[in-house]
């Protein structure tokens, strides 16, 4: 594996992430654009991310709703 | 100052990605249920304290965060004792995709993606040690930034991006042995070694 691609690979979860400074994020932009397999390993890493995204997001049942609401009202106005 | 009568509102649209974390964070439903109220019950009487404006989801997060901590984390290890084994190099891309091929890599790729049932994700999340288990909820869960979950920890940012990646490579490990049970991996591509990247 080439320098410029280990370089890629370091900033990868920076990059997925949307942390990297803008201007960094155009040196990676330009590796990837000529780096097919670099290209396919980015697009792997975001599309699990996105995978355990859903995988991991819930449905709330309609009556634990209604039992945090009727908490908060419980609750009332703080005194403050 | 935050209007109170404004927290209900604003504050039960975020209940879905709550308890979603809280399920992973307590390992349990009823927990998480219980986590979720006492955090909406928090920050409700907090809310005069909130800074109208600024993130309200970070700031829950932050409540529910610390309310795991100080009340139903089990794993009282310090982060130094939890050893995650030799996961820096573990990439599932290159587990999975060094077919012969690009196609032939895509196609596998495509099978454990599409495969990966939620119960196996939501377990292998939730086999991770808490160290690494809250950073990886709140970034790849919630979307929260490495700044965001910083302050919530209370931990350098270096600090967050070094449990994370850890954190993230343990769970592409784990994913690996659950595609794997699920008959998911061509037997080729399947070798003796469980941490070998190459």
């Amino acid at each position: 594996m080439s320098e410029p691609c280990d370089d890629a690979l370091t900033s990868l979860y920076l990059f997925l992430d949307e942390e990297m400074p803008e201007a960094e994020t155009v040196r990676i932009r330009q590796h990837l654009a000529d780096c097919p397999p670099c290209v396919g390993h980015f697009e792997f890493e975001s599309r699990l991310k996105r995978v355990v995204r859903e995988r991991l997001a819930e449905e709330v049942p309609p009556d634990v709703i209604d039992r945090f609401r009727a908490a908060l009202r419980h609750a009332g106005p703080s005194s403050s | 100052m935050a209007e109170q009568v404004d927290f209900e509102n604003d504050a039960m649209e975020l209940v879905p990605q709550l308890l979603s974390a809280a399920r992973r964070m307590t390992r349990n439903h009823a927990d998480a249920e219980d986590l979720v109220q006492e955090t909406l019950l928090k920050g409700y009487r907090a809310y005069d304290s909130f800074e109208a404006g600024t993130n309200l989801r970070a700031w829950l997060f932050r409540i529910l965060t610390n309310t795991f901590i100080n009340k139903y984390r089990r794993d009282a290890r310090r982060p130094n004792e939890v050893d995650l084994g030799d996961v820096e190099d573990f990439f599932l891309y290159r587990k999975i995709g060094s077919e012969h091929t690009a196609a032939a890599s895509r196609s596998t790729e495509d099978l454990v993606l599409d495969g990966l049932v939620a119960a196996d994700v939501k377990t292998a999340v939730e086999e991770l040690p808490e160290t690494f288990r809250i950073p990886v909820l709140l970034a790849d869960l919630e979307g929260l930034s490495y700044k965001e979950i910083a302050d919530i920890l209370d931990v350098p940012i270096g600090t967050v991006m070094s449990r994370l990646h850890r954190g993230r490579k343990a769970l592409q490990r784990a994913l690996w042995d659950y595609a794997m049970k699920r008959g998911l991996i061509p037997e080729h591509l399947i070798d003796d070694d469980p941490v070998s990247s190459s």
